[in-house]
């Protein structure tokens, strides 16, 4: 198998093989990784927790199938299943396309490099298109090898027949195959489009606008959606709309449609993924033909200087000079930097999540709710993925050339700088989850316990803050630490092995001590006695800490293995 | 003054500056000399404290710089071969960083960084990221940054590079006023009418060893040379360059 595919890729042009290995890497800006990182093994440990996810959802999925005794309670858990997995895989490919934003158009260093060469646009075409739809490939198959295998088994048992099993089959991975596709196209449609119809100076500003937009949109459909998977809550005319404008509920339908479980009324849904799909893919293709023809032209035409914004360059006072310039470092580098800006994305997304799931729950309750668990826990969760998130990101470099700069104008102590990243890492990270928590725990009463919780979870924030300071005696964005060196899964399964129980455990103290004044007084000190702890550690230590600068390696000479 | 006794730099056992010893004077440009490789910017970077030194000892004014490294940050001033920079931050919010990073009062440091920007003509592209600069807007940026702390030291990498010939001329006449305000300046570059021009002394150096240091005046007539450009072409290059040329239109067939 493995030499057939090889002998089948040798038979393709040269130019198209070379440019597709170079694409396939820049799909996942790999620039972002550690310069001593295992490129193959880092992917290879995030296709390892993509399959191990899918495999547990696999046996979790067959668990919860057999505790249903009778066929109908089954089938409807199936429906609900198939569902629930259309539209996380909706959202990972969303996800997906926000990370790899842009990269299947061409861009200026395409064009430079590329232009003078004797390549024609349509292989750069190819390669580019060929280079996202394997990785978009690949996180298709490993996040369903396990429930693609399981699922429509267990659907196809209730059909009673083998035939059955192939049928639930192909129904499910055209549905599957077809949602990721239509999202995938919709959102090169949509940016190619704009990069046609606006000046480039312009689309390049709204870009980076419309992936944080991308970003937000496929979080709040995922979280905020509402879940209707039995015939009567699909055959309601008041859900009519929701159905109509949901791209998860088509592609649902489309699924029950090819396994023949589809009832004539809905055929409309079904229809509509279809239509969905073909209107999908041409505008993809349209755009993307467009692109190539026109706007690589239009790359080397444009002026290389794009003019600032005139008027107001106001910026908000962090305090002394070094803490203004790391500050202001960070928050620049954090906004416009795409890989540090997809990399921080990546960590939101678990904190808009989980505020999302709170707001949709709170929006259902019909008057305040009692504070519990539901509040606790994910506001200490978001605080989590926050701090840690923007730690993780800080240790991106941003330009490791450049860093000469801060190292020739080092004028005061590490024990300073070390301090300018505390005040960061509070400033983005502790301080706008707290005040998010602060937002949504305004639903729930009693005020007191809310502002009590509120508290403590702002001590949280200190320690977190404190404990990724530990040993980091680095300025943000100049010293690449993960990812690359780390091990994702293991850092991955440590967070749900340790950090989860950890969390309810801390959330169930808490909801405890928020009940009895001393208790909340103990709770509130063992916290504020941890702060100082950890800050003091830190401080002592950065008296005689080095800041260290990650050097570039000497060169070397890297083969493109083109011969033989 | 800026003292070099005995520095040696090794990388993996090979020597890219062997024992080089020379001084650069307030009131001097000493101009440091070299082919592709000989390590001049090796030395640079070891006098900025970039790169550490395998041996010997770098004194400014009379104290070894290791010894309160920061206090003497504080007084360099230093442009790099290679226009490296963040490019992702416009040119006035990176002069800006580099002002707090050197912890400049901000009215001063504001005051500075406009007038340079207009000086060097850069004023209307100062919102501009410097993504999109040239590599001389680069170079003038590098260089506001390396003296709008007005400096005692002033260590200059190739800073010509990218420049046009309004801004060179500028840059040339603005060496030697701050030489002659009795700042030590260190001059690094390939362009030898330019080194001829304003520098008093020369130090040349050659597979990392010193070849040369002296006035340009005593080494043109210790050397019996017309021009420095000889002088250069005798210590430091060692191939026929007509020949070398001539093989070269050979191999493409020119």
């Amino acid at each position: 198998m493995h030499s057939l595919i090889e002998k089948l890729i040798s038979r393709l042009p040269l130019d198209f093989r070379i440019l597709c290995r170079q694409f396939l890497l820049r799909v996942i800006d790999l620039e972002a990784l550690s310069i001593q990182a295992d490129v193959t093994g880092f992917l290879g440990q995030f296709a390892g927790v993509l399959i191990m996810l899918s495999l547990v959802h696999a046996f979790v999925t067959y668990a919860g199938y057999m505790s249903f005794p009778d066929a109908a309670d089954r089938l409807a858990f199936c429906m609900h299943v198939e569902h629930y997995l259309i539209a996380t895989m909706m959202l990972v490919v969303g996800l997906f396309t926000v990370l790899s934003w842009d990269a299947t158009f061409p861009d200026r260093r395409d064009v430079m490099v590329l232009s003078p060469l004797p390549v024609a646009p349509h292989t750069i075409l190819f390669a580019k298109v060929s280079a996202s739809a394997v990785v978009l490939g690949l996180a298709i198959l490993t996040l369903n090898c396990g429930s693609g295998i399981v699922v429509p088994f267990l659907v196809g048992v209730l059909h009673g027949s083998m035939w059955g099993f192939y049928q639930s089959l192909a129904a499910y991975w055209i549905s599957i195959v077809g949602a990721s596709v239509f999202l995938y196209c919709s959102v090169l449609t949509i940016q190619g489009f704009t990069a046609l119809l606006l000046p480039r100076r312009v689309f390049l500003r709204l870009s980076a606008v419309l992936q944080l937009a991308a970003f937000g949109l496929f979080l709040a459909v995922y979280f905020l959606q509402p879940s209707f998977t039995n015939p009567v809550a699909l055959a309601d005319p008041q859900n009519h709309w929701i159905l109509a404008s949901s791209p998860s509920y088509w592609f649902f339908a489309l699924f029950n449609q090819l396994n023949g479980t589809l009832p004539a009324e809905l055929s409309w849904l079904a229809g509509r993924a279809w239509m969905g799909l073909a209107i999908a893919i041409c505008g993809a293709a349209a755009s993307l033909l467009l692109c190539y023809m026109r706007t690589m032209k239009k790359t080397i035409e444009e002026p290389d200087l794009v003019p600032g914004a005139r008027g107001l360059h106001w910026m908000p006072s962090f305090g002394g000079s070094l803490q203004a310039a790391i500050a202001l470092f960070s928050i620049r580098s954090l906004t416009r930097s795409r890989q540090h800006r997809v990399a921080f994305s990546f960590y939101l997304a678990f904190v808009f999540g989980i505020a999302l799931n709170l707001l949709r729950d709170e929006l259902a309750s019909p008057g305040p709710s009692q504070v519990s668990v539901d509040l606790l826990m994910p506001t200490f969760m978001m605080m989590t993925f926050a701090v840690f998130g923007l730690r993780s990101v800080f240790a991106l470099p941003v330009s490791l050339t450049a860093n000469w700069v801060l190292r020739t104008t080092q004028v005061r102590s590490p024990e300073q700088y070390i301090a300018a990243t505390r005040g960061s890492l509070l400033l983005f990270a502790a301080l706008p989850s707290w005040l998010l928590s602060a937002g949504l725990a305004y639903g729930f009463r009693p005020a007191g316990q809310v502002a009590a919780h509120l508290a403590i979870l702002g001590l949280l924030g200190w320690i977190l803050s404190e404990l990724c300071l530990i040993e980091f005696y680095k300025v943000p964005f100049t010293c690449s630490y993960l990812p690359g060196k780390s091990n994702i899964q293991l850092v991955f399964w440590a967070f749900f092995i340790v950090c989860l129980p950890l969390a309810v455990w801390i959330a169930n103290v808490e909801l405890d001590a928020l009940h009895h004044l001393w208790k909340f007084a103990c709770l509130a000190a063992v916290f504020a006695a941890i702060a100082l702890g950890l800050f003091g550690y830190n401080r002592f230590r950065a008296r005689s800490a080095v800041l260290y600068f990650e050097e570039l390696p000497e060169e070397v000479i890297t083969t493109l293995k083109l011969s033989a | 003054m800026l003292e070099l006794r005995n520095v040696s730099k090794r990388f993996s056992g090979i020597a890219a500056v062997d024992d080089v010893n020379f001084c650069a004077r307030p009131g001097e440009v000493t101009g440091y000399l070299g082919p592709n490789g000989s390590g001049k910017s090796t030395t640079m970077k070891m006098i900025t404290g970039l790169i550490e030194m395998s041996a010997g000892q770098i004194l400014f004014e009379g104290k070894p710089i290791q010894d309160d490294l920061m206090a003497y940050k504080a007084r360099l001033g230093y442009v790099p071969e290679e226009p490296y920079l963040y490019t992702h931050l416009s040119g006035a919010e990176y002069l800006t960083m580099v002002a707090q990073l050197r912890n400049l009062p901000a009215r001063q440091s504001m005051e500075r960084i406009d007038g340079m920007l207009r000086l060097f003509s850069l004023r209307d592209d100062r919102h501009a990221s410097i993504s999109g600069y040239s590599k001389g807007m680069r170079q003038k940026i590098l260089l506001i940054a390396a003296l709008m702390h007005n400096p005692q030291l002033i260590l200059l990498d190739e800073p010509f590079s990218g420049l046009d010939v309004a801004s060179s001329l500028v840059l040339r006449s603005l060496i030697q006023e701050l030489a002659a305000r009795g700042k030590v300046v260190l001059f690094s570059s390939h362009e030898l009418d330019t080194v001829e021009r304003i520098c008093s002394r020369v130090v040349i150096l050659h597979h990392g060893k010193l070849v040369a240091d002296d006035s340009i005046e005593r080494l043109r007539s210790l050397m019996e040379l017309p021009t420095l450009e000889r002088i250069f072409s005798q210590l430091a290059v060692e191939q026929d360059t007509e020949s070398m040329a001539k093989q070269i239109a050979d191999l493409i067939h020119a």
